[in-house]
C-alpha cells in the first residue's frame, strides 16, 4: 500500500516535472524553478527557538523572547538569502564525449552569473529518480564567487548502450546558513552516446575465424621487412635509426619495418556466433578498440551496414557509433 | 560524499571561538573545575583538528559520560535542582559534544547549544551589557553556520564576518516586530528559580561589620522613579527594608515564624486588621522602583509603603516581601504615606518582644540607660538627651571601627566610640530598651543619587543604612536615626560626603572610587551609561503581557483576538515582504531608455509574425537566427540590430549630437519595419 502510494506520488511528480520543468540549452533560475525547504540542522534550530520560547514564557525573561524571535528571524532570512545565491544562476549545456557503457559519463556544464551577484557552495548532480533508480552519479561543488562563469563536469554511470539521455539536472545550495536547502531541477537535455562494453577476449581466435574475408595484405608494425622512414621521435630505439642519412647530414630518420599480413581484417557479425546480441556489440567494440591501437586496417560489417577498411580515429568513432546505435533504428 | 560531511577548518575555528565566548559569562558562576574542564575539551578539540591527539575512544567517552552522571547527582545533592546546576551541566554536556564533533551535523547540535547557553544568560542578567554581548556571540555562531556552508575556496574570515553581521543586522528588525507585537503569554508553570549566586544588599540579620561592608561596594541596590516629579528631601529619603526586633548581644534578626517569607503566614499573623493598626496623615507619593536581583524576598520603599498592584505581601511590621526570591531585575510601583502611624496598640508579646535584652552583658550601658531614663520625665526626653549624648561626646562615624569584644554596647559606648551607622542604631536600641521603652532595629538604604538625564534616583549598595524605631504611647512607632546625631552629613547630603575622607569608603572598587569621586566627565559617563541601563530597563526588559496590552489598547482601541491577529500578520507580512526585496535584490527591469524601447517594440513587431526573440538570446543572435529562418526580414533587421548593438554596448566616445542622429536612425528604421511588416508578412504568404 505504502509502495504503491508512493509509486503514485513519484509519477505525479514525474508529470509535474515533466510539465513544469521544459527542456532547455540555457536556463536561467528565478523565483519560478527555485524550491526551499529547512533542512534537518534547519528544523533543529527551529526547535531550539521553540525551546527558548518555552524557557521565556516560564521564566518571563523579555530578553529570552527576544532571542527566541531573533532565531527565527535568522531563519527566515537564511531562506531568503538561500534563494538569492541560486537566483538568476544561469546554466547551459556544453558539448559531451561518447563514453563506453560501463564507465561514467561526463556531462559539461557552464554556470554563469549576473555581474552583481555571488553564488556559492553550488552542488550540481543528477538525482536519483524513478527513471534513473540508482544514477550513482557524483556530486560537483563550485561556486561563483570570483568569476563569472564557471565550467563543471557532472559525472553519472552510463550503464546502458545507445543514446543516453542524462536525467535531469539538479542544483542545490545551503548556503550560507545550512538551515535551508534551496534546489533547482533543470533539463538542460543532456544527452552523450553509449558505446557497447569492450569485453576482452584473445585476439588469435580472431585471426582463424577472418580467414572469410581475406581480401589484400595489410601491413602490420613488425620487424620482417623495410616499409619506410619516418622522423625520429626521442624513445624510438637507436637501432632503427637510418644512420646512414644521419651522415648525409639529414634529419634523423627512422627505418620502419613491417610484417605483412596476408589478410585485410573483416570484423563480422557471424564471427561470434552464439553470443547474444549485447555480447557480440562487445566483442566487436573490443575488436575496434584493439585494432586501432594496434594501427590495423580494418572493415566492419553489421547487419544493415559495411563499413569498409579504414585507419584512423575518425574511423574508429564512426564504427563505435555504429555499434552504440545498432539496434536503436 | 564524505567529504561533504567534514568539518571545514574555518568552520572549526569560528565555532570554538562561539563556544569560548558562549561559556566565558557562565564560568564566572560555574564552578572553576567546570571551567577547567571546558577549557581542556576547547584545546583538546583544537589538537585533534591539527592531529596531534585522536578523538576520543570509547572507553574515554565511558567514563565521561559516567563521570558527568556522578558529578551531575552531587550537584544535586549540594545546590538542589535548580539554574545553577542546570547551567553547569549544560556547559559540560556542551564542552563533551565538542571533543567528539566529527561531523557537520555535531556542530548543528552545538550551535543549537551556543543559543540556549545565551538564553541561559538572560536568566541571569538582562542588562544593556548583557544583551550587546548575546549580539556578539549569535554573530559569531553564524560565521561558524557560514564558515561550515562556504566552500573554502570562497572562503576568508572577514568575509564570513562581513555576511554574519550583515544577516544580524537584517534579523534584527524583524525580531523588534516580533517582541513588541507577538503576544506574549504568562507562565505555562510555574518554575522555581534556584541560583548559587550569592544575595546581595541587605539582609535579615546585622552582626557587626555588615552594613559597613556594603558599604564598600558601589553596586546598584535599586533605582527609584517618583510620579509627578516629587522631590524628596535627601533626609526623608528612609528606604525602609526590614524591621529587627531580636538582639543576642553581637547580632540583630528578624523573628523568623516556621515559615519566615509566605504570605500563609503573615496572613494567620495578622490577629488585627491593617485599617486598624495603620493612621494615614497628608499627602502619599507615587513612585516606581526596579531592584537589581538581591536572591532575596524582601523589597524596599518609603516608611509607609503600600503595594499598588497587590502582587506581594505585607509583613508584620510593614515590611513588603516578594512571593519567593529576586533572582531578576523586578520593577514594582509603590505608594507611600510619608506622614503615618502604626500600631497604636502593642500587643503584649509584641512589646515583650521589642524589650528583650541578652542577660548578663552591657553592665555599664543598662546602668547609664537607668540613669538617664530616671533624670527626665517622659520618653520623648529619654530619648533626645540620648541623642544629645551622641551628639554632645566625641563619637565618630567611621568605616573602620575597632574590634568589639563581649560587652561590645559598652565598649562602644564609653571607650571606642566610634562606628559605623550599625553601631549607633544597634546601641541607641539597646539604650531604649534598658529604659523600658520598645525599640527596634530597621535595616535598608538611606539616600540616592539623582540621575539628571531621566530624573530618577540611583540607590547603590553603600548607602546601606541602619537606623531605629521606638515606640511610644499614643504615637506609636517614630524613627529615631542616631547616626543623623553623630554625623548629619550623612543624613542630609549622603554618605560619600560623610566619608570623603575615609580610605575604606568604596574600597572594593578602586574604579568606581575614580568615577563617583572627582574624576568629572567619567562621572558624567557614569550617569549617562546607568541612563541608558534605566531606559532599557523600562522600555525592553519590563516589556511584558501588560505592558503589551497597554499598548494595544492604545493603538487598536478595545483588544480582540482577531484585531491582534491582523496587527501581528499584517505587521509580520509586511516586514518579511519588505527584508525578502532588500535581500534578494531583484535585477532590475530592462531600463526604458529610447534605445530600448524601440528595438524592443521591433522585437514585439516581429513576434506578430512567430519571430520570438527567446530567452537570453542576445540581439546579434537573434538576427542571424531571424536571417536564417525568415530571409525577408533580414535587410530591415540588420539595420537595426546593428543601430542598437552600437548604441547599447559599444564603448566610444562620441558626441551627443552624433548619438541622437542615430537615435533618429533607430526610429527611422523602426518605423520602417512598422510600415513594410504587412507588406512583409504578405510577401512570405504570396510565396
Amino acid at each position: 500500500m505504502a509502495f504503491s502510494l508512493r509509486e503514485a506520488l513519484n509519477k505525479n511528480y514525474q508529470r509535474w516535472m515533466a510539465k513544469n520543468v521544459p527542456r532547455r540549452d540555457e536556463v536561467t533560475l528565478n523565483r519560478k524553478n527555485i524550491f526551499i525547504v529547512p533542512t534537518r540542522n534547519g528544523l533543529l534550530f527551529i526547535f531550539t527557538s521553540g525551546l527558548v520560547f518555552i524557557a521565556a514564557i516560564n521564566y518571563a525573561v523579555s530578553l529570552a523572547f527576544a532571542l527566541a524571535f531573533l532565531m527565527v528571524s535568522i531563519f527566515i532570512l537564511s531562506i531568503f538569502h538561500s534563494f538569492t545565491n541560486l537566483n538568476q544562476l544561469t546554466l547551459s549545456s556544453r558539448s559531451t564525449q561518447d563514453v563506453f557503457c560501463g564507465e561514467e559519463a561526463c556531462f559539461r556544464v557552464q554556470l554563469s552569473r549576473s555581474p552583481k551577484r555571488r553564488h556559492e557552495s553550488l552542488e550540481i548532480n543528477f538525482p536519483n529518480s524513478a527513471a534513473h533508480p540508482t544514477s550513482n552519479s557524483t556530486t560537483s561543488y563550485t561556486d561563483l564567487a570570483a568569476r563569472d562563469t564557471v565550467e563543471v563536469g557532472v559525472f553519472t554511470i552510463a550503464s546502458k548502450r545507445g543514446e543516453f539521455e542524462a536525467p535531469r539536472l539538479r542544483v542545490l545550495t545551503r548556503f550560507p546558513l545550512g538551515l535551508c536547502r534551496a534546489w533547482s531541477v533543470v533539463d538542460l537535455s543532456l544527452h552523450c552516446l553509449v558505446y557497447p562494453r569492450p569485453v576482452p577476449f584473445s585476439m588469435n581466435q580472431l585471426d582463424s575465424g577472418t580467414s572469410g574475408g581475406i581480401e589484400s595484405a595489410i601491413k602490420r608494425e613488425g620487424s620482417e621487412d623495410f616499409y619506410g622512414l619516418r622522423d625520429y621521435v626521442p624513445g624510438d630505439s637507436l637501432r632503427q635509426v637510418a644512420w646512414k642519412s644521419v651522415a648525409r647530414g639529414q634529419n634523423m630518420q627512422i627505418k620502419q619495418f613491417v610484417d605483412y599480413v596476408d589478410n585485410k581484417i573483416w570484423l563480422d557479425w557471424d564471427m561470434f556466433y552464439g553470443f547474444n546480441l549485447e555480447e557480440r556489440l562487445s566483442r566487436l567494440c573490443y575488436c575496434v578498440i584493439q585494432l586501432s591501437k594496434a594501427g590495423n586496417v580494418f572493415g566492419m560489417r553489421i547487419p544493415g551496414s559495411e563499413y569498409p577498411p579504414a585507419i584512423g580515429p575518425d574511423h574508429r568513432k564512426k564504427l563505435l557509433r555504429a555499434l552504440a546505435r545498432y539496434g536503436a533504428e | 560524499m564524505e567529504l561533504n560531511y567534514q568539518i571545514p577548518r574555518p568552520a572549526l575555528i569560528w565555532t570554538l571561538a562561539a563556544v569560548t565566548l558562549v561559556l566565558l559569562p557562565q564560568s564566572i558562576r560555574m564552578p572553576i573545575w567546570i571551567s577547567v574542564v571546558a577549557l581542556l575539551c576547547v584545546s583538546w578539540r583544537a589538537l585533534i583538528h591539527n592531529g596531534k591527539l585522536d578523538y576520543p575512544s570509547r572507553r574515554v567517552r565511558v567514563v565521561v559520560v559516567l563521570f558527568t552522571l556522578i558529578v551531575s547527582l552531587s550537584q544535586i545533592r549540594n545546590i538542589g535542582i535548580g539554574l545553577d546546576s542546570a547551567a553547569s551541566l549544560l556547559a559540560l554536556g556542551f564542552v563533551f559534544k565538542l571533543i567528539e564533533m566529527r561531523k557537520k551535523r555535531d556542530i548543528y547540535v552545538v550551535i543549537s547549544l551556543c543559543f540556549v547557553m545565551s538564553m541561559v544568560a538572560f536568566l541571569y542578567s538582562q542588562s544593556v551589557l548583557t544583551t550587546l554581548y548575546v549580539v556578539l556571540v549569535i554573530t559569531v555562531t553564524m560565521a561558524a553556520m557560514i564558515a561550515l556552508n562556504r566552500s573554502s575556496s570562497a572562503a576568508n574570515h572577514s568575509g564570513t564576518a562581513k555576511l554574519a553581521m550583515k544577516i544580524s543586522v537584517q534579523a534584527l528588525p524583524l525580531a523588534i516586530v516580533l517582541f513588541i507585537v507577538f503576544p506574549r503569554i504568562a507562565p505555562l508553570w510555574a518554575v522555581p528559580m534556584q541560583t548559587g549566586v550569592n544575595s546581595t544588599g541587605v539582609t535579615d540579620e546585622m552582626s557587626p561589620g555588615d552594613i559597613s561592608q556594603l558599604a564598600r561596594s558601589a553596586e546598584l541596590a535599586f533605582r527609584v522613579q517618583f510620579e509627578d516629579a516629587v522631590e524628596l528631601a535627601h533626609e526623608q529619603l528612609y528606604w525602609r527594608g526590614l524591621v529587627l526586633d531580636q538582639f543576642d548581644g553581637v547580632t540583630w534578626r528578624r523573628t523568623r515564624n516556621s515559615s519566615s517569607y509566605s504570605r500563609a503566614a503573615s496572613l494567620a499573623n495578622s490577629r488585627i486588621s491593617y485599617e486598624d493598626r495603620v493612621r494615614t496623615l497628608g499627602e502619599s507619593v507615587n513612585y516606581n522602583v526596579i531592584l537589581e536581583p538581591t536572591q532575596q524576598p524582601w523589597l524596599f520603599g518609603l516608611h509607609l509603603a503600600e503595594d499598588i498592584n497587590d502582587e506581594f505581601f505585607s509583613g508584620r511590621n510593614f515590611e513588603l516581601f516578594n512571593d519567593g526570591r529576586i533572582t531578576q531585575r523586578l520593577s514594582y510601583d509603590l505608594r507611600s504615606h510619608l506622614q503615618s502611624q502604626t500600631d497604636f496598640l502593642l500587643l503584649s508579646s509584641s512589646r515583650n518582644r521589642n524589650l528583650e535584652l541578652p542577660d548578663d552583658v552591657n553592665a555599664r550601658s543598662l546602668e547609664f540607660a537607668r540613669e538617664l531614663r530616671a533624670s527626665v520625665s517622659t520618653d520623648r526626653e529619654y530619648v533626645n538627651s540620648v541623642l544629645a549624648h551622641f551628639r554632645m561626646n566625641q563619637y565618630f562615624y567611621t568605616l573602620n571601627a575597632p574590634l568589639l569584644g563581649a560587652n561590645r554596647i559598652d565598649e562602644f559606648l564609653f571607650d571606642t566610640m566610634a562606628g559605623f551607622c550599625e553601631h549607633y542604631a544597634s546601641s541607641f536600641t539597646y539604650l531604649m530598651r534598658a529604659a523600658g521603652i520598645p525599640a527596634r532595629v530597621v535595616v535598608g538604604y538611606q539616600g540616592a543619587e539623582m540621575n539628571p538625564y531621566e530624573n530618577y534616583l540611583m540607590v547603590y549598595q553603600y548607602n546601606a543604612h541602619a537606623w531605629s524605631e521606638v515606640w511610644f504611647e499614643g504615637e506609636g512607632w517614630v524613627r529615631f536615626d542616631p547616626t543623623g546625631a553623630v554625623s548629619p552629613t550623612r543624613i542630609e547630603l549622603g554618605v560619600q560626603e560623610a566619608l570623603r575622607d575615609d580610605p575604606a569608603f568604596m574600597e572594593d572598587d578602586l574604579f568606581s572610587a575614580a568615577i563617583f569621586g572627582g574624576v568629572g566627565w567619567l562621572n558624567t559617563m557614569r550617569l549617562r551609561l546607568d541612563a541608558i541601563e534605566y531606559e532599557w530597563n523600562q522600555l525592553v526588559v519590563n516589556y511584558d503581557e501588560e505592558v503589551q496590552l497597554e499598548l494595544f489598547e492604545g493603538l487598536l482601541g478595545e483588544v480582540t483576538k482577531q484585531k491582534v491577529i491582523i496587527l501581528v500578520a499584517t505587521l509580520a507580512l509586511i516586514l518579511i515582504v519588505t527584508i525578502g526585496f532588500t535581500v534578494i535584490n531583484i535585477e532590475r527591469r530592462i531600463q526604458r531608455t529610447p534605445i530600448n524601447r524601440f528595438y524592443l517594440r521591433a522585437c514585439k513587431e516581429l513576434a506578430k509574425v512567430n519571430l520570438v526573440r527567446r530567452r537570453g538570446e542576445g540581439p546579434i543572435a537573434f538576427r542571424d537566427r531571424v536571417c536564417a529562418e525568415r530571409p525577408e526580414f533580414a535587410e530591415v533587421l540588420t539595420e537595426l540590430t546593428g543601430l542598437y548593438v552600437e548604441l547599447t554596448y559599444v564603448e566610444k566616445s562620441v558626441s551627443e549630437t552624433q548619438k541622437k542622429a542615430e537615435l533618429q536612425a533607430l526610429k527611422a528604421v523602426y518605423a520602417k519595419l512598422k510600415t513594410e511588416m504587412p507588406v512583409l508578412a504578405g510577401l512570405r504568404r504570396a510565396g
